[in-house]
């Protein structure tokens, strides 16, 4: 035992771990900022390490060839021994840093804790905010399969259509005019190398900063933050009642990184992997392609917003909210950092939170996609066949045979893009059904060109029979009897 | 919470991931992929299910039964239906009608296996009755141009076999709904026609052929229904629907 002593001494007197120590995790902190809900931030840390140990494993195995990508994947995935569990805890490390860094940041928000003197410490953390984003949307894009194709042709088309740099800005990410072979070793250049360089080194800053600036108290309602005293106030505190971080301070912390280690390792064992869907080729439309989770809600923002928006959201809003993120502390001057009396800040999260899950809960059901195999393959169910005439029939599989069912379903099944028309007959008069299928209208094509006079009056008899057996169907005011004004062919 | 507490928790849980951890290494764990979830492209599907229900369900109906179009389910019809013939209607489409060309060559999406896979896979529906006596009149007429049904003829044959439900003069009655709408004939083929009269909808509550042991309707008066239903057909009835795939 004295030896080993004698030996960790030697080291020590060369190395100098103790001071190091001292400095660093055992430098102390108030009391009170050693709470539970300061353990995001180092989880967020947990899941970088995570992120890095299997991310290497994985680039020993990955191949970043356009040929070749996905179907390293599929290695991974179904021939190398382990190597689907290894791609599971690199995309559930993923999911959960994404998470915990912004609850990191919420949490932060709500506490105040970017006020004086911890303007810096917020303004990098937003930048290691959106450096994880980074990594999130680069990673699931060297999966290069179809929703990597669609996540490269976003993004691009975003920076497209910035002012003055947006056609230099495309090129340089693409390498290239168009998304191309060159595009997957950019995102590889970007997802190994650049972004995590960037994070690492803005993570050394930050947590530079958590040291010399100390760990901010608990807030407390009703005791206003003062510039001039700040800094002596934190020093009485910490030197009155002040504890380590390690071991006495960071306790909740290893609890809880040990717990989302545990949620990592079981999310990866029972979910697995995210399976890729087919290799990024644009001649394959069959697959509706959606991003991870935490870009859902900016793919549903982008698909609901009326196209002339388009232009001004990306050049102005998109750039204004991370001028905003970044200038929090110096727009929120006030000198109280306790949520209950901060209730802007309250709302803010509120607001922005419950827009972001609804507009990923809309992502979800992506219902403005429309289901591209629904015509051939998803029936007319019985209920709409039976009872029918030999003419609405046809007038069914019309339907199917237009595409219709793409964007509208029946009875809760096919696309969603336009309303189910299971009770249309309930809605419109016949009248209105011919307008609406020769005309179109909202995000609905006119199909006035596409369909002969017959078809007009097979399809109009079925969707006619779109009523519940029980209740009667909108009639046409000047014809009580129904049938199709200005369709003879009516029997 | 004090300290040891913490750490006792602390220990416990890194146990229990070091454990996790280590099972994971047994490779059997739900979270690893099936092969069988594996992405195909759609040209390489060849199991028949598959192909049927993506391509074909829309309209004929899940495993080909209800579904607004003929139903090709029904082992009568799968069992008449020559494997010649349904490569080739679901090859080039009926033209004129909503039955669309599914080979690649038409603008489709199947390839020729694909397209002999469907056919094998409709014919072994009939499996069961395949062979049965009485035999049914063949499903598709021998040659149309030699052997013309009369309208004339079909009228009565109308009357005698159709009219009980289909209603007087085919306008629709009680029981089945319009069959000279010329909407409707504007958008069916004689071959569609004919096969339902021969196969029926029995999934809806219209009898084939087999349903009187053949003592019913008989090959000719079949030939001459069609024929009259066909001499109903509007003139404009643009490009009229063939069942040849024109
Ligand atoms: C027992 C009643 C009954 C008889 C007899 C009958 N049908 Fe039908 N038929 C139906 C029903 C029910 C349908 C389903 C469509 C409907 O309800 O209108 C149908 C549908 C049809 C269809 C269209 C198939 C479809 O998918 O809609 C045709 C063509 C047809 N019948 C022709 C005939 C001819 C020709 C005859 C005489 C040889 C005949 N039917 C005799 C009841 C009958
Ligand atoms: C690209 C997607 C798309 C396709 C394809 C499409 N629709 Fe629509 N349809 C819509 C949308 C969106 C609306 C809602 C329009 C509006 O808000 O005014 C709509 C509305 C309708 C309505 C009115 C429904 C109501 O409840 O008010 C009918 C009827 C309809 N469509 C029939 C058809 C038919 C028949 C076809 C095929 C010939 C078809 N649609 C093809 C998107 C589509
Ligand atoms: C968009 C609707 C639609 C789809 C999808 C569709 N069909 Fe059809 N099919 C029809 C209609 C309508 C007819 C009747 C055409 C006519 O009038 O001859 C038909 C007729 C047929 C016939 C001839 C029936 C006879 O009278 O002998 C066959 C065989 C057939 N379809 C097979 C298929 C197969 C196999 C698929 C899938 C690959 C398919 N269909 C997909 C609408 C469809």
């Amino acid at each position: 035992m004295n030896r080993l002593r004698a030996l960790g001494k030697w080291f020590d007197d060369r190395l100098a771990l103790g001071r190091l120590y001292d400095h660093t995790l055992g430098h102390r902190i108030p009391l009170s900022s050693a709470s539970a809900w300061y353990v995001f931030g180092s989880a967020t840390l947990l899941c970088l390490i995570i992120q890095l140990v299997t991310g290497i494993c994985l680039a020993l195995v990955y191949v970043p060839a356009p040929d070749q990508a996905y179907a390293s994947i599929e290695y991974l995935d179904y021939v190398q021994p382990l190597g689907w569990y290894l791609r599971a805890l690199h995309y559930w490390g993923s999911n959960f840093m994404v998470a915990l860094v912004t609850i990191h940041l919420i949490q932060v928000f709500l506490f105040g804790a970017y006020k004086y003197p911890r303007e810096l410490t917020w303004m990098v953390g937003s930048g290691l905010f959106l450096a994880t984003l980074g990594m999130a949307f680069t990673g699931q894009t060297i999966r290069f399969d179809q929703d990597a194709y669609w996540g490269v042709e976003i993004i691009v088309s975003i920076l497209g259509r910035l002012p003055l740099v947006g056609e230099y800005a495309t090129h340089l990410l693409q390498g290239g005019p168009i998304v191309g072979s060159e595009t997957l070793s950019r995102f590889f250049a970007l997802h190994v190398f650049v972004i995590p360089g960037l994070l690492i080194g803005l993570l050394v800053v930050h947590i530079r900063l958590v040291l010399v600036l100390g760990i901010s108290e608990y807030p407390e309602a009703g005791k206003p933050l003062d510039k001039e005293t700040y800094a002596e106030d934190y020093e009485a505190t910490v030197a009155r009642s002040g504890i380590r971080l390690m071991p006495e301070g960071g306790g909740k912390d290893l609890v809880f990184s040990a717990l989302i280690l545990t949620a990592i390792i079981l999310c990866a064992a029972f979910i697995g992997p995210k399976i890729p869907n087919g290799p990024a080729d644009p001649s394959l439309i069959h697959t509706v392609p959606r991003p991870d989770f935490y870009f859902l809600s900016l793919f549903a923002a982008f698909a609901l917003m009326p196209p002339y928006l388009e232009g001004f959201v990306i050049v102005y809003l998109m750039p204004l909210a991370v001028v905003l993120l970044f200038a929090v502390p110096f727009l929120s001057r006030g000198a109280e950092r306790h949520p209950s009396r901060r209730p802007g800040a309250v709302v803010l999260v509120v607001l922005v939170g419950v827009s972001l899950v609804t507009l990923a809960y809309e992502g979800v059901l992506s219902p403005w996609s429309p289901e591209m195999d629904a015509w051939s393959g998803q029936p007319v169910q019985p209920q709409f066949v039976e009872g029918r005439s030999p003419l609405e029939h046809v007038g069914a599989t019309l339907l199917q045979a237009k595409q219709c069912r793409n964007c509208h379903a029946l009875d809760g099944k096919g696309g969603k893009r336009g309303p189910d028309l299971a009770g249309v007959a309930m809605r419109l008069t016949p009248d209105q059904l011919v307008r609406q299928v020769l005309q179109g209208g909202g995000n609905m094509p006119a199909y006035g060109k596409h369909l002969a006079p017959h078809e007009v009056s097979a399809l109009v008899a079925f969707l006619e029979t779109l009523h519940p057996a029980n209740a009667a169907p909108a009639r046409n005011s000047a014809q009580p009897s129904g049938g199709v004004a200005g369709q003879p062919d009516k029997p | 919470m004090n300290r040891r507490l913490l750490f006792r928790m602390f220990r416990v849980l890194m146990f229990a991931a070091l454990v996790l951890g280590m099972a994971s290494g047994c490779d059997s764990l739900p979270g690893r992929p099936d092969p069988a979830d594996r992405y195909q492209r759609p040209d390489e599907v060849t199991d028949f299910t598959t192909l049927f229900a993506t391509n074909c369900s829309g309209c004929h109906g899940a495993e080909g039964r209800r579904g607004p179009a003929t139903p090709l389910g029904d082992p009568h019809y799968a069992a008449l239906a020559q494997p010649a013939y349904l490569e080739r209607i679901i090859g080039d489409g009926v033209g004129g009608t909503p039955m669309p060309p599914f080979a690649q060559a038409r603008g489709g999406n199947l390839t020729e296996e694909q397209v002999s896979v469907l056919a094998q896979g409709i014919r072994a529906w009939g499996a069961d009755v395949a062979g049965s006596t009485p035999t049914p009149p063949p499903l598709v007429a021998a040659s149309p141009d030699q052997n013309p049904g009369s309208p004339a003829r079909g009228e009565v044959a109308y009357a005698a076999f159709c009219a009980d439900c289909h209603g007087p003069g085919g306008a629709g009655g009680e029981k089945a709904g319009s069959l000279v709408d010329p909407a409707y004939l504007g958008l069916v083929s004689d071959q569609a026609l004919r096969t339902a009269v021969i196969v029926g909808r029995e999934d809806l509550g219209m009898p084939g052929w087999q349903a009187d042991q053949g003592r019913g309707i008989s090959a000719g008066e079949i030939s001459d229904v069609v024929a009259w239903l066909g001499s109903q057909r509007p003139s404009s009835a643009q490009g009229r629907p063939s069942g040849d795939g024109r």
